[in-house]
Parts: C-alpha cells; sequence; structure tokens
C-alpha cells in the first residue's frame, strides 16, 4: 500500500470513528437529557399514588415542569384571580409542591401532566373558616378545566412566550445549567409552544355556548375533537365530572352502562378512555395502570356524609325514597338508561355523541393498543338512572349539574334557582349540596345560567309534590347513602 | 498534520526557517487571549461578598446574595439622595430612619458584594432586625441587633427607589457626574460603559418592581417600624392584586424581633402562626433581601442562623424595683405565663407558640385575612428543584399566635400591627389606649415601657401619626379580665415591673 493510500485511509477511518463516537455520544445525551425516565418516588399510600402518580402524561403531553411553574407569573391576566393555578380552583394540599391530579416526572426533564383525580377529586369545607377536605373519586367541582385550556392557549399566543422571557423568569426560580437552558432555548421552550398553538380550543368558547364553569366539561366533543380529530358539529353537552368511587356496582353482565348517556360498556372502557385524554398515547405499563385503577376505584368506597344526621328522620326518609326514588335508583333499572323524553332533562349531551363517534373512538383506541371492551356502537337516546352512593357530595346535580342542591331537585323545575354559583365549597347542610349564593360564592364560584343552551335545569321532576316534612325526611335519607 | 511523521518523511521539511515567526505569532496570539480572559475573568467573574469575621457585625452587614440579582450598584446607591433628593424626607437614607455607624459606609442592614464586574449593595435581614436606642433626645443612640427596626420606614424606602426611577434624572447623564461629584472614582470602562448600562438595569430593575408593588398605593401608609410581609410575598408570584378580594389587601404588622430563635423551633411562627419551620421561615423572609433559590448565599445566611439561634436581647438597662418586680411575677404566673411562657428565656407554656382564633384573641383581623390559603399552596412551589429545601410548611390559620415576650421592653409598639404605644398602655381596656400617637422615636420611656410617643417631632424631622381608627390599625383586643385589663392600677404598675425582666 502506498504511503498516500495509507494516509487516505488513516483520514478515513479517524473521521469515521470520530463519528461514530459524536453520534453514539450525542444520541446517550440526547436520550439522557431527553427521553430518559425516571420511576416517580414511591407513594406512601393507594390514595397518593392516585392524587400524584403519574398515568404516563408527562411523555407525550406533558407541559416541561419549569414553563407550568413560570407561565402563571408571566401571564396572571389569563387567569380568573390571583393564586396561580389556585385560582383555577384546583384542590391544592397546603405543603404540596403540586395540585391534586398533577404529577411530575422525569422524562430526560422534569414534565408536569395529569391524572384522573384532576377532574375526580372533590373538595368541601364545613364553614369559610374550616380547611378543605378533599375526598379522592368525587367529582371536582371546583376545576375550571376550561379556564386551564384556555390559559395554555391565550399564554401560548402571547408574543412574550418566548425563550428569552421563559429563560428569565426560570432564571428567577432555579439554576439550570447551560446544557438544560440550551435545550430549553432551543429545543424544549419551541416544542412546548408548537405544541400548544397547534391545539385548536376556538370551539369552547363561542358567544352562543356558555362557559363551562368550574367542574364540568364538554367530554364528548373533547373527544371528538381533540382524540377523533372529527370536525366541529355545533353540538354542547358540558356535564359534571362524576363521581368515580366504587365501580363494581356498575354490573355491564346485568346490562348497565357508564357516562351520563351510558355510551361506554363496562368501568374499564371508561377508566382507558379517560387516561386516553390524559395520556394521548399509551406507554408500555398503560395496561398496569389500567388493572390498577379499575381494582382501585371499583372497590373504593364511597364517603360517608360527615355531619350530623337525624336518624330517626331518616327512617322516614326510607320509606319516602322506596316509594318516590327506588324505582330508578335502587332497583333493576339503575345503572341502565331512561328515555331522555320520560325523565325530560336537557337534551344537548345526548346530541354532542353519536354511534359514528363510538365507532371512530375504539378504531382509534385499538390502534392505540388500548385493549377494553369500549365505547356503544349504537344510537343513544337517554340518561343512564344513575345509583346514589355518596350523593350528598356530587352536588350540584343532574347531569349537567344544573341544581345546586338535592332541595332544589325535590322542587318543580320553574321554582329551582335560574341562576346561582358553582364553584364555591362550603357545604349546605341544610339543602344538601354547596353553597351557591352570596358574597363569598359569587367571588370564588362562576355564575350559572340556566337559561343557556345545554344549561337547562327541567326534567326529573320526581318528589317535588311531597310536603316540606317529607322532603326534609328523604333529605335526612339521602344523607346517608 | 505536521506531527504525523509518516505523512512527512517523504518530503522533510526544508522550511524549518519560516516556521518559527509563524509559532510565535501564534503563541504571542495566545497568550494575549489568555491575557484578555484573565483580565476578563478578574474584572466581571468575581462573586464575593464583604465578609464580617464577627458574627454580630455579620448579622448586620454581611450578604444573604440577594445583590447577585437584586443588587444596586454600589456608586448609585451612594448618589440617589443627591440625584434625588427631592423625594426624601429629610438628608440621605438616614432620613428613612436607616442606621448609620461609625466606621462603615453602609447603614445597618445593607451588604455588599463584588458581582457581575461592580461592587453591589442590598439589604439584609438587619434592616428590618436592628434599631437604636437612645435615653434622651441628645444622647447617643445605642443599636441592638436582632431587635424589630422600630425607626425604619420601609415603605418609603421603597417609594423612594420607585420614586427616583421614574423620574427623568435617573439616567447616566445625572447619574454618573453626581458619581464623580461624590469622589467615585471610577476608571474609564466603569465611567463609560459599565455604570452608564447599570443606571439603565437598574430603572427597569425597579421599575418592574414598581409595577408588581401599585398595592401599596391603594394601603394606608405604614409609617416606622412596619411591612406588609404577605401582600408582598404575593408579588414573587406576580398575582394580579387589583382583583384580588378588598379583604385581603392590609397585611401591615410590626416588625418582630429574632432573637432565641432554637427555642423557637416547632412554634407557629409568623404573627398568624403560618409556619412551623425556623428555616422555612428565614428563606422565606430572605425574599425581601433579594435572595432567591438561584441566588441565597447559603454559607452566608447559615452563618446568620447559626447566631440567632442563641442571640438574646440586651437586658433592661434602667434599673428594676425588685419588690414591685416580684409581686408582678405572681400576677405574670396567674395571667400570662400560658400563653407567653415562664420568663424571658424560659418559653415553657400551654398555648406558647400556637394560635388562639381572632374571635377569641379580640386583634385587628387585617393581618390574619391578607393571608389566604391560595397563598399557601402556591408557596409549596418555593424552592422547588432544591431537594429538602422546598417550602412545605406554610399553612392557612385563623388566629394569631401567642410569642414569647424575650426582650419584650425593645419590641414597642406593642400587638402585632404595633397598634398599642406602651406595655402599660397594653393593660389598659382599648377604649382606653391611644387613639393616636407617634412612632418612629428611639427616645426611651422607662415609665411606660416603650418609646416616647407623644412628641410629634425632634430635631426637624416629624414623626409619623399613628391613626388607630384606620383600616388594619385597630388597637382593639387583647383586653378583658383574662388579659389584665380590669386589674388595679397597682398590679397592672407591678405586672409591668417584671415584664422588664424579660
Amino acid at each position: 500500500m502506498s504511503p498516500k493510500r495509507s494516509h487516505t485511509w488513516r483520514w478515513i477511518f479517524t473521521v469515521v470513528v470520530l463519528l461514530a463516537v459524536l453520534i453514539v455520544t450525542g444520541a446517550a445525551l440526547g436520550w439522557y437529557k431527553l427521553l430518559r425516565e425516571v420511576d416517580q418516588p414511591p407513594f406512601a399510600s393507594a390514595e397518593e399514588r392516585f392524587k400524584y402518580g403519574s398515568i404516563g402524561g408527562e411523555n407525550e403531553a406533558g407541559i416541561p415542569y419549569w414553563i407550568f411553574v413560570v407561565l402563571p407569573r408571566m401571564f396572571p391576566e389569563y387567569l380568573p384571580g390571583p393564586g396561580g393555578y389556585a385560582s383555577l380552583g384546583v384542590p391544592w394540599e397546603e405543603g404540596h409542591e403540586l395540585p391534586v391530579g398533577f404529577t411530575k416526572k422525569t422524562v430526560g426533564f422534569p414534565r408536569v401532566s395529569n391524572t384522573c383525580a384532576v377532574c375526580h377529586t372533590a373538595s368541601y369545607r364545613e364553614s369559610p373558616e374550616a380547611p378543605p377536605v378533599f375526598v379522592i373519586a368525587g367529582p371536582a367541582h371546583t376545576n375550571d378545566i376550561q379556564g386551564f385550556f384556555s390559559f395554555l392557549s391565550q399564554a401560548a399566543r402571547d408574543p412574550r412566550f418566548n425563550a428569552d422571557n421563559i429563560l428569565a423568569e426560570i432564571g428567577l426560580v432555579t439554576d439550570l445549567s447551560w446544557l438544560d437552558r440550551g435545550l430549553y432555548r432551543f429545543l424544549i421552550i419551541p416544542l412546548t409552544h408548537q405544541a400548544l398553538l397547534a391545539r385548536n380550543f376556538d370551539w369552547m368558547s363561542r358567544a352562543d355556548m356558555a362557559p363551562w364553569g368550574p367542574g364540568r366539561d364538554d367530554a364528548m366533543n373533547l373527544t371528538k375533537y381533540f382524540m377523533l380529530n372529527m370536525p366541529e358539529d355545533g353540538t354542547y353537552g358540558p356535564t359534571d365530572c362524576p363521581s368515580i368511587w366504587n365501580l363494581d356496582k356498575y354490573q355491564p353482565d346485568e346490562g348497565m352502562r357508564l357516562n351520563w348517556d351510558g355510551a361506554t360498556y363496562d368501568a374499564r372502557s371508561v377508566i382507558t378512555d379517560s387516561a386516553l385524554g390524559i395520556v394521548a398515547k399509551p406507554q408500555a405499563d398503560f395496561a398496569a395502570q389500567m388493572d390498577w385503577l379499575v381494582e382501585y376505584l371499583g372497590s373504593l368506597p364511597p364517603p360517608e356524609y360527615p355531619f350530623p344526621v337525624d336518624q330517626a328522620l331518616a327512617t322516614t326518609g326510607r320509606g319516602l325514597f322506596a316509594a318516590q326514588c327506588a324505582r330508578c335508583h335502587a332497583s333493576d333499572r339503575t345503572g341502565k338508561s331512561v328515555r331522555v323524553d320520560e325523565v325530560g332533562t336537557d337534551p344537548n349531551r345526548i346530541a354532542s355523541w353519536n354511534k359514528e363517534a363510538a365507532i371512530a373512538a375504539n378504531r382509534t383506541a385499538t390502534e392505540l393498543g388500548a385493549e377494553r371492551r369500549g365505547m356503544v356502537e349504537e344510537p343513544l337516546d337517554g340518561y343512564i338512572a344513575v345509583h346514589l352512593d355518596g350523593v350528598w357530595l356530587r352536588a350540584p346535580y343532574l347531569h349537567n349539574g344544573s341544581v345546586p342542591t338535592l332541595r332544589d331537585l325535590l322542587t318543580p323545575a320553574a321554582d329551582r334557582p335560574a341562576e346561582f354559583y358553582r364553584g364555591y365549597d362550603v357545604y349546605d347542610q341544610q339543602n344538601v349540596g354547596f353553597v351557591t349564593q352570596g358574597v363569598a360564592a359569587e367571588r370564588e364560584g362562576s355564575r350559572y345560567d340556566t337559561t343557556r343552551r345545554g344549561n337547562g335545569n327541567q326534567g326529573h321532576e320526581y318528589g317535588v309534590n311531597l310536603s316540606d316534612a317529607d322532603k326534609d325526611a328523604l333529605i335526612e335519607y339521602l344523607k346517608t347513602l | 498534520m505536521a506531527t504525523n511523521p509518516e505523512s512527512e518523511a517523504p518530503a522533510p521539511t526544508p522550511r524549518h526557517g519560516r516556521h518559527v515567526p509563524c509559532w510565535l505569532a501564534l503563541v504571542v496570539l495566545l497568550a494575549g487571549l489568555a491575557a484578555v480572559v484573565a483580565w476578563a475573568y478578574a474584572r466581571f467573574g468575581v462573586d464575593r461578598p464583604v465578609v464580617y469575621d464577627d458574627p454580630q457585625e455579620h448579622f448586620k452587614y454581611g450578604s444573604t446574595g440577594g445583590e447577585r440579582e437584586a443588587g444596586f450598584p454600589y456608586w448609585i446607591w451612594r448618589v440617589l439622595p443627591t440625584v434625588c433628593e427631592d423625594y426624601l424626607p429629610g438628608e440621605g437614607y438616614a432620613s428613612l430612619g436607616m442606621i448609620y455607624e461609625a466606621g462603615h459606609d453602609l447603614p445597618v442592614g445593607m451588604s455588599k458584594r463584588r458581582v457581575t464586574g461592580l461592587d453591589r449593595v442590598f439589604l439584609n435581614c438587619a434592616v428590618c432586625h436592628a434599631s437604636t436606642v437612645r435615653d434622651a433626645p441628645g444622647a447617643a443612640p445605642r443599636v441592638f441587633a436582632g431587635m424589630p427596626a422600630n425607626t425604619l420606614d420601609l415603605l418609603r424606602f421603597q417609594r423612594f427607589f420607585f420614586d427616583c426611577a421614574a423620574d427623568a434624572r435617573f439616567s447616566p447623564s445625572y447619574v454618573i457626574p453626581a458619581i464623580a461629584a461624590a469622589g467615585g472614582d471610577l476608571d474609564l470602562i466603569d465611567h463609560y460603559l459599565i455604570y452608564p448600562l447599570a443606571v439603565l438595569l437598574m430603572r427597569d430593575q425597579v421599575m418592574t418592581l414598581r409595577k408588581r408593588f401599585d398595592f401599596v398605593n391603594h394601603q394606608p401608609e405604614w409609617g416606622p417600624g412596619r411591612v406588609d410581609t404577605f401582600n408582598s410575598a404575593k408579588v414573587i408570584f406576580n398575582f394580579p392584586l387589583d382583583r384580588a378580594d378588598p379583604a385581603e389587601l392590609i397585611g401591615t404588622v410590626d416588625f418582630p424581633s429574632i432573637w432565641n430563635q432554637r427555642l423557637r423551633e416547632g412554634m407557629q411562627l409568623h404573627w398568624d402562626g403560618n409556619n412551623t419551620k425556623v428555616e422555612e421561615r428565614n428563606r422565606s423572609a430572605a425574599f425581601g433581601t433579594g435572595a432567591t433559590p438561584s441566588t441565597l448565599d447559603r454559607a452566608s445566611i447559615r452563618r446568620m442562623e447559626e447566631w440567632l439561634l442563641d442571640a438574646g436581647p440586651p437586658p433592661w438597662p434602667y434599673g428594676i424595683d425588685p419588690p414591685t418586680a416580684a409581686r408582678g411575677a405572681a400576677i405574670y404566673r396567674e395571667y400570662c405565663a400560658n400563653c407567653h411562657g415562664v420568663s424571658g428565656k424560659d418559653f415553657t407554656g400551654a398555648y406558647v407558640g400556637t394560635v388562639l382564633p381572632v374571635d377569641e384573641i379580640g386583634t385587628d383581623r387585617h393581618r390574619l385575612d391578607s393571608y389566604t390559603r391560595t397563598l399557601a399552596v402556591n408557596q409549596g412551589l418555593l424552592y422547588a428543584g432544591y431537594g429538602d429545601e422546598r417550602f412545605s410548611h406554610f399553612r392557612k390559620t385563623h388566629g394569631y399566635a401567642s410569642m414569647p415576650l424575650d426582650g419584650l421592653w425593645l419590641r414597642a409598639p406593642y400587638l402585632h400591627n404595633g397598634s398599642v404605644p406602651t406595655l402599660r398602655d397594653l393593660l389598659e381596656p382599648a377604649a382606653d389606649r391611644p387613639s393616636h400617637f407617634y412612632r418612629g422615636n428611639d427616645v426611651y420611656d422607662p415609665v411606660k415601657v416603650g418609646f416616647v410617643s407623644n412628641t410629634a417631632s425632634q430635631g426637624g424631622g416629624a414623626f409619623f401619626v399613628y391613626d388607630t381608627r384606620i383600616a388594619g390599625n385597630g388597637n382593639q383586643g387583647h383586653e378583658g379580665p383574662a388579659y389584665g385589663t380590669d386589674l388595679p392600677p397597682a398590679d397592672k404598675d407591678a405586672l409591668v415591673e417584671f415584664l422588664k425582666t424579660f
């Protein structure tokens, strides 16, 4: 071999080796800094895991932790009031880093995502001065879910959402290494920005549709538009976040169904589909996570009424319940659909879902690798007569949360409050529900107008003609469920 | 590849002679570059605070790290009282109640650090927790570290910088000549580059703070010796306070004394007892000195904390009548000890350091309402990413904490909002307490135990009029049979005599 050729080969060899080393190092560094998954620290209890444990949302749908931390400080004008994320009504335990239902997990870098608990943790207070009690698996009646979406979307559209400003704000709360700053500047911030801009949230805030308000989401439209990429169809069906304790009571073999309209066959399906809304793309351990949730929520007992109950009165009420309510709520009709023309409640939610969407949802879930029985591929025409366990904490009532208290529900629709405030968590023991009127309720809550589309409080006019004494007794009994 | 012998073998280099100047040039160039880098590092890379060996001096003048981000360039700080003279009530920072000691070019509570290429100064703990006492108007002041900064008007101090930054004179063309006139011997780089830039940067920074602190413009004047701690804390999170519940917008309280922290560990700290961890409370207060998670000087603040663990108050200097004090001791045991501890050194007592519901204590509730659960949960994000340093002890409470009474004589005016001028007044029912008095005097009144509060002015300066009828200033509460306000006057005198021993 001539010296010249040998020289050339050496060069090529050196360059190849250097390139290989560079690529391997770069890939390793990239993996370490962007993709490496670090398990969360173990949780002290199943309850803690439910509140803060990742279900895998960080990988695809997570917000980079430091961006999450500084956004409320940069864009407080897009939040409903002072208080950062707390202004959105999220249950947040004192001394905790994140609100209930928010997870922190490192996937390359720390990221924040959500768990089921974000929509399924109820908060109540005995009095304005009492500390709030958070009941997991209860309906999150204080959370402004639309407010959260709208905050992120408005922040992303603001020209101040850029690497310079975000890194300056992050610099006030932590000391990132030069490498992390570089990754944030050139990769993490631009990608986050892009992802937030890519989502079209406009359909949520149309002038002809009332805001969801705290404790509600337009679940079926979220599914159609965000998960199935279906075109907007003008329907509007916001509903209350439901309680999800004690799910074993739903017996699919007996024809019981889940979702307000019975759109889903069984608990596993509804848990899986809801989780897909958070996770976006299931990870390897997704099935195991679902197994755990199905088991945990299946047997999680409803909370007992925490205030005094007049047992004698409740006993009287039990008889009234048997006469007035049991036909649907404690019989073989329970957990099954009642036609909307029978129950008479607001029909908008029914219209927001259909057979085509169900077929598309089943197909998408299967493509994503989720194993579940799935959604009912039939036209639906009614609302489920729900089980009433823990009904005391499930106010406001009806599927759209249009009736503030149980006492209001036992009133003819024409006499129910036409306007009230949702999202205040001080408990009303007298009427069973939350306080929905008064200065504090107006300040902390949001106005609910029953005349707006989808917000109708008509229907379910059962027991409305009972005497006041009978209503007292019936309500007393309902506290014990 | 000059070093590859194989490739060079066929053509031995005859150009050796021509290489010498090349290498030389390279060496010279590299050396020059290294010199520039070394100079730049020495000029701009240094991060070194002025340190004090004596722990008490360190407390008064040492750094919390706040200068790194918030620090005022030393010479700007020095000349602003000249540049913006008309925004001060008198001459220099002393007219705002700051204390100057001989041998120091900065007042008590200001630290200095060489960082980002210039000397920068900012507040430390002592600015709010050190003050002076004089025995008579003409007497020399004695400085006591750890006592409440009774004379400092922190709101006017803030406002001075806000007003000055918003003024056209806060510009290089006014400030740089003022520095030269004040004897600031700036070198060329400082004079033409660093300081002009620093003026602009500082103006931006102060103007941002001015906007975020707008809430103070809708509050009653704080007056000397007071601060709104937790509405200021909301500024860390940039809460839009213009949309806040009006009930939470006044939280002005007295600066507390900060001695004997070791004995306070585990107690409910702050006036409303919202935190039970001394170090966390300290780092929370350190935000006021500009120290953030990324700028906090941990070693330096640790020295202050260690000193505060066992530093105690100075003893009462004016003489005590032992038989009267002994009589007072018995009354104290009966009426006060359960909530306030056995003595100024022994804080044992069933309710010491715990929160008493506000309806029971009956004192002004504004401060309580200024601290919200919303703020408490957000504080859980402070120092996130710093392991155990993350804040986890803030809680919303619904009353005020019963405090130990060490150094009580230096802690006047009394109650959390400083609404009662002397101890003797505190033992009267609220209706008989002074409805107006003057704050900010450091002349002591050994009879009523507190600072002189009935003198409107002294040495040309007017004292602040504290009006108890203004929102947040109420002097009600801590009264009734259980609080000793119904005792015969002689018993009250005896109790006050005993409290001098604390």
